[in-house]
This record gives structure tokens, sequence and C-alpha cells, in this order.
């Protein structure tokens, strides 16, 4: 668990790594290739998205089985938007995400968070599938199974149906999603270091003692669980552009999985840790769809391995090795 | 009338299928706290296993109307083996871990054996070709019924009532309900746990595969069926209590006869119906009809 | 403390407690008073940890009620409890165990000012907050180890710790439960003198403490009450409980009965 003494050793340490991270990210389509930035996009909205889970699964210890709901949510809004009402402003896109996203968090969360671990978890996977039936089910509206088309928004104001598609992704939209994700990162750690911060840590580690010490439980959590949610609607209203394409799958139970995968799988324990298993989870997914078909089993393979071997994660594996080169081992 | 008996089966040979998974379900997490994701890969796993060998002994010139017999055989088999395998292999690592690393690693398990399936038998749906129906149809209080969905249905019941005897009657039963109910006091009192944890989930994956392997030749193996159903499953074990046997019986019910009479009124509302009371029961009272206080 | 001012902060008024048959609490009533430190004593099941849980609000009573500067306090809960004003420590210690011991003592301060919805202020910015429980880890001697997990404190300061939270909140009354249990003998007084004076400089007005070590109880007390198969049996000064026999009898057992009463027989007293 990062604790005071962590946040401030990222400061002196970890700040300068983050901001060359930072800087060779946004400079990737300089000389990455256009696939490559195209990746790198849709990371940028799982990372969003991840970071926000992140707040409700490492921070306050509860995990969510439902999270891609709120993506799909994003997403839908974003296909709503550039489609049937045809007002493709990003901007009002990323607005309406968040709204929407919490209000409804507002009123899952308060159902949701009356109730920890594997409940908790089941709820959540409940409300997801619910919410997936719903966008099968209601087709005249939805496109049911086969989805809605998402077209291409304007960036502040801009429009840029004329530039071809491939050049927008890896150009103008790869520079809009990473200020985007830039911004948010820094939310997020505001938030994580603060008081509020502090009671989450104190409710994952020990619910009863927080309490005691005058720490509203249920309230907080249910803070966590409308942000988190936000956060995820960001994510699905960036990536649905990327794909063009939204359909019911989006909120379908693996895809959940997929999200405390991502996190698990870079350290949910650190504050970074999610993002490293987001962009490690779609650049492994990428080369590995290319070489086989099963790339779910190697990925199963990986996640198992990450429970039983290395649950801190790749962040939590670095971490114990720098402590103990510290230490002169 | 005649459509709601035929409604009414329909559900009831749903349902009956759903028990086997169900039980399968609870009797791990009542023993062993964890709630198995992958159970309805093993429901899968024994529906396309359950073809092939009815399939190759067909073709090898068995009896056609005896195929329940190898039916039943394949999928206990595929549970005898994969079950310990998996316990032994993956699942015995985080019993001391937090229950979402549990929940965890069996979706871990869900995404090999997802793929597993798609290596041995790829993807295009499998069937048994409406084998099924060489048992013929019977008039039963006016509704027509296949005579196979009612073998089901006995079998369903049969092994209900032997799990029953077997929970009741027989040490082991008397070890699990011990077990489920207190595990340090269980292990103080010298049973082994690690043999109960291996029975214990073996019965389990049997349960599953069984349950496939019992449901297919009325049906199609497709490559979402083992995701689709845990959901389902999933939704018994809410409504009839986590853990408990007469809950995942009764939820079965509930939730295959739900299901039939959605599907012949309004197929809109199927799964949407099912979801609205997995959650109304969590919200009002969590632990389902049956289900001990744990929340 | 003695400076009981005759205000009364916190009582309980005819409080009945059964678990199933189990009587637990039988019409328990007493009042504690401003300035005061009063010790409950009794053999174990004689009710006191329940009567601290209905105290704190965390058991509802089956009958009967507390008030708390003036506010009927039954059954609100640990969180209001806090709010309003009194806080408890625990007999079996509870902590964060992967919190350091500055940050554990923060979550007490953030939450006593109110800080808890600050979610973009910096915590550590925040001297309000880091010199609050740097306050409070000084009057219990953990400051020098203000950055040490709570897990790798040993088991002695583990309890202080969970212990100093609870005074990090400032409150008005702080209910002990078994403060010195599992501490040494020659680390007790020093504890008590650790309370006492922490109680001071805090400006905790009133403390209640459930003790086994009759020389603790009588040392520091200004009151004693005495807590028998859920019934009160005495309650009153040291003074007057050393000299109660049934007390002495029944709460401290046969050798301290037999000691203090033989002797009054030889005539020694």
């Amino acid at each position: 668990m990062e604790n005071a003494l962590g946040i401030t050793r990222l400061k002196n340490l970890g700040l300068p790594l983050v901001i060359i991270v930072g800087l060779l990210l946004l400079g990737l389509p300089l000389f990455a290739g256009q696939f490559l930035s195209y990746l790198m996009l849709t990371f940028f909205a799982y990372a969003i998205t991840v970071i926000g889970f992140n707040l409700l699964f490492g921070y306050t210890g509860l995990l969510s089985f439902g999270h891609a709901l709120f993506m799909t949510v994003g997403a839908y809004t974003a296909a709503f938007l550039t489609s049937s009402f045809s007002l493709p402003y990003m901007e009002l896109i990323l607005v309406v995400a968040v709204i929407v996203s919490t209000l409804l968090a507002a009123l899952i969360g308060a159902i949701c968070v009356r109730y920890i671990k594997i409940y908790f978890a089941m709820l959540t996977l409940a409300f997801g599938m619910l919410f997936y039936t719903f966008l099968l089910k209601f087709y005249y509206m939805t496109g049911g199974d086969e989805g809605m088309r998402v077209l291409r928004p304007f960036l502040l104001g801009i429009d840029f149906s004329e530039t071809p598609k491939m050049q927008f992704l890896a150009g103008s939209y790869y520079f809009y999603a990473f200020v985007i994700l830039a911004i948010l990162t820094f939310v997020m750690w505001k938030i994580v270091s603060s008081p509020f911060g502090l009671c989450l840590k104190a409710i994952r580690d020990n619910p009863e003692k927080a309490e005691y010490l005058g720490v509203s439980v249920k309230k907080y959590r249910w803070y966590a669980f409308v942000i988190s949610a936000a956060y995820a609607a960001v994510g699905g209203a960036l990536l649905a552009p990327a794909v063009g394409q939204v359909d019911p799958g989006l909120t379908y139970w693996t895809q959940s999985g997929t999200l405390v995968f991502m996190s698990l799988l870079g350290g949910f324990e650190h504050f970074f840790g999610p993002m490293i298993g987001g962009i490690v989870y779609i650049l492994l997914q990428d080369k590995v769809m290319s070489l086989t078909s099963y790339w779910r089993f190697i990925f199963g393979a990986i996640l198992t391995f990450v429970v039983i071997a290395a649950p801190g994660g790749i962040a939590g594996v670095v971490s114990s090795l720098t402590k103990r080169r510290a230490r002169g081992g | 009338m005649e459509t709601i008996l035929n409604v009414l089966f329909s559900g009831v040979f749903h349902a009956s299928t759903l028990f086997l998974v169900a039980a399968g379900l609870q009797v791990v997490f009542g023993v062993q706290k964890v709630f198995n994701l992958a159970c309805g890969t093993f429901y899968a796993l024994g529906a396309y296993f359950g073809i092939t060998v009815v399939k190759l002994l067909v073709d090898h010139g068995f009896p056609k109307p005896l195929f329940i017999a190898p039916l039943i055989a394949a999928g206990l088999l595929l549970g005898l083996i994969v079950g310990p395998v998996i316990e032994r292999g993956l699942m015995k690592f985080v019993y001391d871990r937090d229950e979402t690393f549990q929940l965890l690693l069996t979706f871990g398990i869900v995404m090999m054996l997802e793929d597993v399936i798609k290596f041995i038998w790829g993807t295009s749906p499998q069937s048994m070709g409406g084998i099924d129906l060489m048992y013929g149809q019977l008039n039963v209080l006016g509704a027509t019924v296949p005579v196979y969905n009612l073998i089901v249905i006995l079998c369903s019941l049969i092994i209900a009532g032997l799990i029953g005897y077997l929970l009741l009657n027989t040490k082991f039963g008397r070890i699990i309900r011990a077990t489920a109910d207190n595990r340090e006091m269980s292990e103080a009192l010298g049973i082994n746990m690690k043999v109960v944890y291996i029975k214990v989930f073996t019965l389990g994956t049997v349960l599953g595969t069984l349950g496939g392997a019992l449901v297919i030749p009325a049906g199609a193996a497709v490559s979402e069926m083992g995701v689709e159903l845990i959901v389902l499953a999933f939704a018994v074990v809410v409504i009839g209590g986590l853990g408990s046997m007469k809950g995942a019986f009764i939820g079965a019910l509930v939730v295959g006869v739900l299901k039939s009479i959605a599907i012949s009124t309004y197929p809109e509302l199927e799964m949407l119906t099912v979801y609205i009371i997995v959650i109304a029961v969590l919200v009002i009272k969590p632990e389902g009809l049956f289900g001990g206080s744990r929340v | 403390m003695g400076k009981d001012n005759g205000n009364v902060i916190l009582s309980a008024t005819d409080v009945h407690k059964s678990y199933g048959d189990f009587r637990a609490l039988d019409g328990v009533s007493f009042t504690i008073n401003e300035g005061e430190f009063v010790s409950i004593i009794g053999p174990n099941g004689a009710g006191k940890t329940t009567l601290i849980n209905v105290l704190t609000g965390l058991v509802r009573p089956n009958a009967g009620n507390v008030v708390f500067k003036g506010t009927d306090i039954t059954g609100i809960g640990p969180e209001k409890l806090s709010k309003m004003g009194m806080a408890r420590s625990f007999q079996l210690v509870n902590i964060f165990p992967n919190f350091s011991v500055l940050e554990f003592l923060m979550v007490a301060v953030v939450s006593r000012l109110g800080k808890g919805t600050r979610f973009f202020s910096s915590l550590l910015s925040d001297r309000q907050i880091t010199e609050g429980a740097m306050e409070v880890a000084q009057l219990f001697g953990l400051d020098a180890k203000k950055d040490m997990l709570t897990k790798n404190l040993p088991q002695g300061e583990k309890k202080m710790l969970d212990v100093a939270s609870a005074f990090a909140l400032h409150p008005e009354v702080i209910l002990l439960d078994e403060p010195t249990s599992g501490v040494s003998t020659s680390d007790k007084n020093k504890i008590m003198e650790t309370l006492v004076s922490a109680s001071k400089k805090i400006g905790i007005k009133s403390i209640l403490q459930v003790e086994h070590d009759m020389d603790l109880v009588f040392s520091y007390s200004d009151r004693v009450i005495a807590l028998h198969q859920g019934k009160i049996l005495a309650d009153g000064t040291p003074a007057t409980i050393e000299q109660d026999e049934e007390v002495v009898c029944t709460v401290m057992g046969q050798k301290e009965c037999f000691k203090i009463f033989s002797s009054l027989q030889s005539g020694e007293r």
C-alpha cells in the first residue's frame, strides 16, 4: 500500500520519470507508425477508465465486475450525439457522458455500496448485464446487437471530416485524447493524495476502524463509485470515435473483467499500476493476436499467474525489486 | 392450457440442468467460499465433450437409442478429470487469499478454458442432430413433452435427492456442512481440508459437466454458452441464497420457468426480468431465499 | 482526574441487553460527570464489554437508553458517535495494518477537522493535519516511529496506537476497553500515566475504562463501578469499594478477598 512516504517519494523520484514518459507519449505519432499511434489512442481511453476504476478497486477496496457499464454509457453517448442527434461536438459528448454516468452511478452506487466483497462484485455484475440486455432489447433506439455507428466528432469546434481517418486518429484526435488523459491523471493524483484519498485507503484497510474514527464509510464509497464511473464514461466516450462503432457487447461482464485484469496486471496498489497494466495488455494483445487466435488462453494464463504468483502486479514486482536493491541485496 | 403446460415443462427442463450447475456452484461456495465463474465453462465443456463421445460411439456402431448412457458417463468422467486438475493445479494456491482474488483466478480459468474449447471443437455450433427426439414424445396432462426432457428432469431430481442424502446422511456430507459452517473449527477437529477441498471442487465440476452433457441433446453447443450460463447460474444462486442447496433447487425453478415464460410471451423481457429479480433479491434480501446471513 | 464539576456528561438508564436467554445487562443505571475517571470492574462475563458496546451506540439495548451531553445516543453507531465527541478503544487491537503510524493518526485528525471530503487539497501539505497527528504521536511516545508501518510495530505499541487514534479525535469522553491488557506489569503504570497526561493535554473531560488490574483501578480512578452478572454491584469511590466485602470477594476473587478480609479479622487494619 502506498503510504504517505510513497507519495512524497514519487514526487521526488517519479515525477521526472512521469514527465519523460508523458513527453514520449506526446511525441509518439512523430516517430511511430499510424497503427501504433492508434493502439496508443485506445490505450489512452482505457487508461482513463482504469485509473478511475482503481480509485474504487485499489484505493477503496471494492471490486466492481460491472464497470464496463459506465464505459459503455460514454461510448453510446458518443454514438447518439454523433449519429442520432447530429451534435458531433466532442466537448458536448464528454460533458453529457459525465452527467449521464454520474447520475446513473449515483443511483446504482447508492444500492451497491451497502454491500461489500463478493456481494458488491455480484451486484455490479448484475447491473452490467442488465444494461447489456437493455441495449439489446431496445433495439429501435440502440440498434440492438448490431450496435450504432459513431461518426467523427468535431474537436474544439473544428470539423475534421475532410481528414483521412488514420491521419485524424493518429494526429489531432491522438493529442486531444492525450491532453484529456493528462488532465484527468493529474486530477486523480490530487484526489488520491487528498484527505479524502486517505479516508478511502482507511476504508480499504479496515472499514470498521475507519467508522470508529468517524469516517462515513458508505458515503465515501459512494463518492469513489461515482467518480470512477465518470472516469469510465470519459474513457468510453473517447474510445468510441476511435473504434467507430458501439454495440451492447461493450458492457458484457467479460469486458468488466478486462478492466480488472488490466488493473491487476499493472498493480492495483500503485497509482500508475493500472495504466501500466493497460498499456501492457493492449500492446501484448495486439502482438499475441497476430500470432495466434488463442490469445485468450495466453491472457487467461497470465491472469492466473499474476493472481497466484504476483498479486501486486508489474508495479508490485518492480517496487519490491527496487526495495531489495536499496537494502543492498 | 396446453401452451401453459408446455411452457412450464420447458421451464422445468431448463431448470433441471440449471440446477445441476447451480448446485455445483453452491457446494463449492459453501465449503470453499469461492464463487467459481468457471462453472459455466464446465457446463460448456460437458456439452461439447458429450457430443464428441456420443458421435464417436454411434459412428462405431453403438446403438443410438442407448445414447444417454455414454452421455452421462462422459459428463461424469470429464468432471472427474478436470475437477482435480484445476483444483490441485490452480485453485489451491489462492485459498488463503482475499475472495476477490479467488474470483479473479476463476475468471482467468474461464479465459483459458474458453480457448481450449475453441481449440478442440472450433467455433461453429455443434449439436447432436435432434437425437433427443429418438425417445419420442409423451402427452402429459395435455402438453406434448419430449420423453428425453422428462428423463433429464428425472435425472436431476434423482441427483438432487442423492445430494440431499449425501449432505444429510453421510459422513462426508456432515464434513461438508461442518466446513461450510466453520472452517477453522473443522480443521481443528482434524478434518483434512486438502482432501475435502479436492472432493468438493470435483463434485462441483462434475455437476457442471453433467449438466452440460444432459442439456445438449436438446440444443446446440455454441461458443458463448459458458459465459452466458454462468450469469444465469449466478442468478439462480443469488435468488436461492449463496451456499444453499435448497436454494439452488428453488432458484433454478424460478429462473428456468421465468425464462421459459418470457421466451414464449415477451422475448424482449427475457433476461431483463431475471436480472431485475437478481438485483431486487440482492437489495431486499441479500441472503436469498434460503441463504445464511453473510453480507 | 479529580476535577469533577458535577455536570453529568454520560448516563445510562435501566439498560437491559439479552442475547437469547442470556442476560448480559440486567437493568444497569449510572452517570458519569465531567472530569471523572471511572473504572468498570467485574469478573469475566459480567457484561463489561457489552456495556461499553451499548454506551458507544454499537449495540442497541433491549430496554433502557444512553444519554450523552443531553442527547439520546442509543444505537447511533460508531461514526455518528465519534462526531458527537465520544471515542473508544478496543480490547483486541483494531488497526490499519498497512498504514504508517503518522497516516493512522492522520485519519483521526482528518475526521476530527471534517476534511474527509476535501478531494483536491494535498494531505501532506496540510499542516493542521500533519501537526495534529504528530502532536498525538508525541504524547504517546510514537513520534520516533512515525513512518513505520503499523503491522510492523510490536504488539504493545499497536495497542498504544489504537488508543492514540481515539485520542486524536479530541473526544470529550473516551471509553477504554482494557487499555493495559497484554502489557507487562512494569509497563502498566507507564501507560496509565501516558493516558492521563494525554487526556489533560488534549482536553478530554471524562474517561471511562474497563480494567482488571486492581492496583491501577484504585490508583487512578475517581470512581469505581463493579459489575456482576449484568447488574451493578457497587458504585463508589475506590475507598468505599475496597471495604465492600461483597464486591471484593465477587469481583476480585477469593485470594484478594481472603487477603483483605482475613487481615481485617486478625485486626491488622
